[in-house]
């Protein structure tokens, strides 16, 4: 009998778990929309992307063994955040000379092309994945994503957002200032 | 309607609800009644079985002993005392509840509830009229193609630069692409302190990450910027959207930043532009007036602001600032009166002498020739704009008064070079002009 009315207790326990749960979320700080990435730490997964402006060659593995780091960057014409951060990355293009490699993720090469003109091309070399085959080797959620890879061809930083002004002051720029070792 | 069926709802439930709760309160007195009937029931089973054979005498009677045990112990039982005060508690306490809480959300609603409110999608939203095309003018494309066959021609026009970059940055959504940086950064070299460049090349900034950057050329420009500048609401609107984005204080680039008033200054053509703000106390209370009402506190606050003046009659802004509004307001005379005020503690700019000068002409009586006050203005606004309509017509007429009959000719045919072919007073001007010569 005594154990049967502790029993009416356990929805009441349940509730208060969870609300102690969402308490924490609330005030820990904790990104319930961020999933990680499996890849930092690890040698960038490979590149293989045929060159969205023509002429160029195709992009192969080469580019993140250059011996010197670079970004890699997916975007995709039809991405609103990707608007908001393609003058960030021009300057980290023009005034940082950071080398970055632009992905276009299940976009069409002509819309691309178009979209890098109307907004400026940041790109050393820019492939496109019209059918995000590539992309799922590089666990790719969506776009806009980042990676910052370093001279040995390991990602060290991988962004699942646009990069924001923060990014590159806290984040970015110490890491290549640091050697990008 | 909604409503009404909201509470029907609620009501059938809570009615739901409450009769299995009563009726079980009426079965439970009726418990003891039905123990009794079912043992009557083994009673007779076990008497019919025993008559049948089927059960043994001494079975039979174990079993009608162990009947009557039973009915004796639920007699004991529904001989237990009243009902405990707990128990009327557990007795009134769901039916309660059920009529409690609905009554409560009644008397929320009733309180905090806006039924008038229209949902979101349901608020009429301003309509372009219908029949009018939605595009009108040349594409985006056209007009940036436009604006580059005339940088062509002049390779350096600042405002043809200008518009360029702007054009480009609407193709681009809003992001200033590189092409338009370079557009503006040309503009302000031919033009330096173009607003409209500096204050796109801030915005470049601030969304190329150099948020600091952006401020301190923005905080620049702000502190540069005559007040009552058309950019500036806007510009302060960004300023502070990038420093809170940012997180840096506009005070710490610049630290002798005036702060901001917090509502952007009301157009010119507002009795209150450039009056003292009222309170949103008194912002509030306005709103509730009606038009006369209002109009009246309006007046109100004016007069206050002439109490004031003359108190310290070397205001000269605090006279302007009066003079405009009793000229807004339809007080001509006073607005003259103020404009002469300021005019003597310093003379007043061309733009003001205007608006005396309507001030004074607001005043003459239909047909009358000007006053030698008025006539006075309208020489001074001559001398300072020498094609100003209102002077030369006003300053036509006391000369056509005083004889002069050639010298008003001249003053009306040169306004009538100026007025464009279809303006309404034309055909009354030429009956003068008739007259005159």
């Amino acid at each position: 009998m005594k154990s049967n009315r502790l029993l009416y207790l356990l929805p009441l326990l349940t509730l208060a778990i969870l609300a102690g749960f969402f308490g924490w979320s609330l005030v820990s700080g904790r990104d319930p929309a961020s999933i990680g990435s499996a890849l930092v730490g690890r040698p960038a997964p490979t590149l293989k992307a045929p060159a969205l402006r023509p002429g160029e060659a195709a992009l192969t593995d080469a580019l993140l063994h250059s011996g010197k780091p670079v970004l890699v960057n997916f975007f995709a014409s039809w991405c609103t955040p990707c608007l908001a951060e393609a003058p960030l990355l021009d300057r980290l293009a023009k005034k940082d000379g950071i080398t970055i490699i632009g992905i276009a993720w299940k976009n069409k090469p002509e819309e691309a092309r178009a979209w890098l003109e109307r907004l400026g091309d940041p790109f050393a070399a820019v492939g496109y994945d019209l059918d995000g085959k590539m992309a799922v080797d590089w666990g790719l959620s969506g776009v806009p994503e980042t990676f910052l890879i370093d001279a040995q061809g390991v990602v060290r930083l991988h962004f699942r957002a646009p990069i924001l002004e923060k990014d590159v002051t806290d984040r970015i720029l110490p890491l290549l200032k640091a050697g990008g070792s | 309607m909604l409503e009404f069926f909201l509470a029907l709802l609620t009501a059938g439930t809570v009615g739901v609800l409450l009769i299995p709760l009563l009726r079980a309160r009426l079965a439970a007195t009726n418990r003891l009644d039905n123990d009794l009937a079912i043992y009557r029931d083994q009673l007779a089973e076990v008497e019919r079985e025993r008559a049948a054979g089927s059960l043994s005498e001494p079975d039979a009677s174990a079993a009608r002993t162990e009947i009557e045990r039973r009915i004796l112990t639920a007699a004991e039982k529904d001989q237990a005392p009243a009902p405990k005060p707990a128990a009327a508690l557990h007795r009134f306490l769901p039916p309660v509840l059920c009529l409690l809480i609905p009554a409560f959300a009644l008397g929320l609603y009733l309180q905090i509830g806006q039924p008038g409110v229209a949902s979101a999608p349901f608020i009429p939203q301003p309509r372009p009229p219908a029949g009018v095309p939605k595009e009108q003018g040349p594409s985006l494309d056209q007009q940036i193609a436009a604006a580059r066959e005339r940088l062509k021609q002049a390779p350096d026009d600042p405002e043809t630069l200008s518009v360029l970059g702007e054009l480009l940055t609407q193709q681009a959504d809003g992001v200033v692409p590189p092409a338009a940086v370079e557009a503006f950064e040309r503009a302000l070299k031919k033009q330096p302190g173009d607003a409209r460049a500096l204050f796109y090349l801030g915005l470049h900034e601030s969304q190329a990450g150099e948020s600091k950057a952006a401020l301190t050329r923005w905080l620049d420009l702000e502190a540069r910027s005559p007040e009552g500048a058309p950019w500036l609401p806007m510009l302060r609107a960004e300023i502070e959207r990038v420093a809170k984005q940012a997180g840096i204080d506009p005070k710490s680039i610049r630290p002798d930043r005036k702060p901001p008033t917090a509502a952007p200054a009301p157009p010119p053509s507002s009795p209150m532009a450039g009056m003292p703000q009222p309170t949103e106390a008194e912002r509030d209370a306005m709103a509730k007036m009606s038009p006369e009402q209002r109009q009246q506190a309006i007046r109100g606050m004016v007069d206050r602001l002439d109490e004031k003046m003359r108190a310290s009659p070397d205001d000269r802004d605090g006279w302007l600032r009066l003079a405009n509004a009793r000229r807004v307001l339809g007080d001509p005379r006073k607005a003259a009166e103020a404009y002469a005020r300021a005019d003597a503690l310093k003379p007043l700019e061309p733009q003001r002498l205007a608006d005396w000068a309507e001030a004074e002409v607001r005043q003459i009586q239909p047909g009358a020739p000007p006053s030698p006050q008025a006539v006075s203005v309208l020489k001074r606004l001559e001398a300072a704009d020498p094609d100003n309509a209102l002077a030369l017509f006003y300053l036509g007429a006391t000369s056509f008064a005083q004889g002069d009959k050639p010298d008003a000719a001249r003053r009306w045919k040169k306004l009538l070079a100026q007025l464009p072919p279809d303006a309404p007073i034309r055909a009354m001007l030429e009956e003068k002009i008739k007259q005159a010569e």
